[in-house]
């Protein structure tokens, strides 16, 4: 035995950022992420050349999963071009040299901050969500020590008498983005702040979803063919933004969730949110034979 | 940094072992191709010296220890590697978590034949609807103390390899011996 079978070469920087021990701890913890679906998992969290809150969660998990070939996609609230996607995903690049993309069908790693893209994501395509608060306890039992003791009895009351007490308060659930999901029937998760719009987007997909806190330290994760049901009262049907006859000033887009631009007088108009898409159907209007895939919703209706 | 650091061998093969374990663990009882030596890969992919494991098989040994894994028993180990299972009873020593902290189950890994053997049908997330799939090369009533030893959240989590391929049984998976 010599030093030099117990070392490894030196290299300038480990592929992918991430030391090997640190994607090892990670590993561990997605595959328990998986193995219960919905249920939090603490891991390390490493530091990354980014703050704490900007998506570090979701940047250390697409790390651990990237190499040269997997082609990457970034979106920011749908947006491939906003200053936090754009930097994600050009670090991404960089330290793995991966191709990315800002095509939602060409991607094989999808990480996102606060939308699910609006073309149905296949089996082969993972979807890495970031998320600023894990615990969808959080607002009716700050200790999270608590919290997770209410957890592993799946006592939710708390969660129910606050969507109870947004409905008599206000007359309907006000609860717009993370809305709570109980994930396989068993645990309760947020699915990070996307719209409630994205959430029946999680049930019973083709696709996996991992879902991690970088700043809380958290991971979890909706394995394909897993019910994903936000909780709702029998008598109060789950509504999603009624966003069905709202057109995308742009390129002419119904049915899709949009973005609310003011305008000076007062009144709005809106643009589709998942920018790439809009994009493709511009081009497609312009000639270009672009792909467009086929959209969770149709019509500002689940179709699946 | 002006270059793009490259994946040297050691890391393309843990990115690709995991890439497997992470797929077929998402799909229980889908087949995954995974490198033709499979527990090393795993060992390499998954154990280093925050781990503890179990190892029944002498030939896993020196890799486990080259890793910088504690040696433990059944009852404290996070990953077992179980070989050729002889004894079923070993799976009630396995770590299961707490319904606190479901992650303390143990990765559990263990020879097998996919595509022979006993006919099992299995449900739950991960699989759309049912699938039936065959395994053989594993003791009489193995189904069954899993079935025993699981409360979920609480439980373990299992990895089968047969040559190079695995498949995985999460704790989330219901099995059904026909």
């Amino acid at each position: 035995m010599s030093l030099k079978t117990l070392t490894r070469d030196w290299e300038p920087m480990s592929y992918g950022f991430l030391d090997a021990s640190a994607k090892r701890e990670l590993r561990r913890k997605m595959l328990k992420a998986v193995a219960v679906p919905g249920c939090q998992m603490p891991y390390a969290s490493r530091e990354v050349p980014m703050a704490r809150g900007w998506g570090t969660g979701g940047l250390q998990v697409s790390l651990t999963l990237i190499n040269p070939k997997t082609c990457v996609k970034v979106i920011d609230q749908g947006a491939d071009d906003s200053v936090n996607a754009a930097s994600i995903r050009s670090f991404l690049a960089k330290v793995s040299g991966a191709p990315t993309t800002l095509d939602t069908l060409k991607a094989d790693l999808i990480q996102s901050r606060h939308r699910i893209p609006e073309e149905v994501l296949r089996e082969d395509q993972v979807l890495v969500l970031q998320v600023p608060n894990p615990e969808p306890l959080r607002s009716v039992q700050p200790n999270m020590s608590i919290a997770r003791q209410m957890h592993a009895d799946a006592d939710y009351g708390r969660m129910w008498l606050q969507l109870y007490e947004q409905i008599v308060r206000s007359g309907r659930i006000m609860q717009g983005a993370s809305y709570p999901s109980m994930v396989n029937g068993r645990h309760v998760m947020t699915p990070s702040p996307i719209p409630r719009w994205d959430v029946p987007k999680l049930n019973m997909a083709k696709h996996l979803t991992i879902l991690s806190a970088g700043r809380e330290k958290r991971i979890f994760a909706v394995p394909p063919f897993t019910r994903v049901e936000p909780l709702v009262f029998d008598d109060v049907p789950y509504k999603v933004e009624d966003h069905a006859n709202l057109t995308c000033y742009r390129s002419g887009v119904r049915g899709l969730f949009m973005n609310e631009i003011p305008q000076e007088d007062g009144s709005s108009t809106h643009e589709v949110s998942d920018s790439e898409y809009g994009v493709k159907v511009i081009r497609r209007a312009d000639g270009d034979d672009t792909v467009l895939g086929k959209t969770w919703y149709e019509n500002g209706e689940m179709s699946s | 940094m002006l270059t793009v650091p490259t994946a040297n061998a050691a890391e393309t093969r843990a990115n690709q072992t995991f890439d497997a374990l992470l797929w077929a663990l998402s799909r229980p009882g889908m087949p995954r191709d995974i490198a033709p030596d499979a527990e090393v890969a795993i060992i390499d992919a998954l154990i280093d010296r925050e781990c503890k494991v179990y190892c029944a098989d002498p030939v896993l040994m020196p890799h486990i220890l080259k890793a910088g894994a504690l040696l433990s028993d059944p009852t404290t180990a996070d990953h077992a590697f179980l070989g050729k299972l002889i004894d079923v009873n070993v799976l009630e020593y396995l770590r299961a978590g707490t319904d606190l902290y479901p992650d303390d189950g143990a990765t559990v890994v263990a020879n097998a034949q996919i595509g022979a053997g006993q006919l099992l049908r299995i449900s739950g997330p991960g699989i759309d609807g049912s699938l039936q799939i065959n395994i053989d090369g594993l003791p009489q009533g193995f189904w069954t103390k899993r079935a025993d030893c699981l409360r979920y959240p609480m439980g373990f989590d299992i990895f089968l390899i047969d040559g190079g391929r695995v498949i995985g049984l999460p704790r989330s998976t219901q099995i059904e011996v026909l």
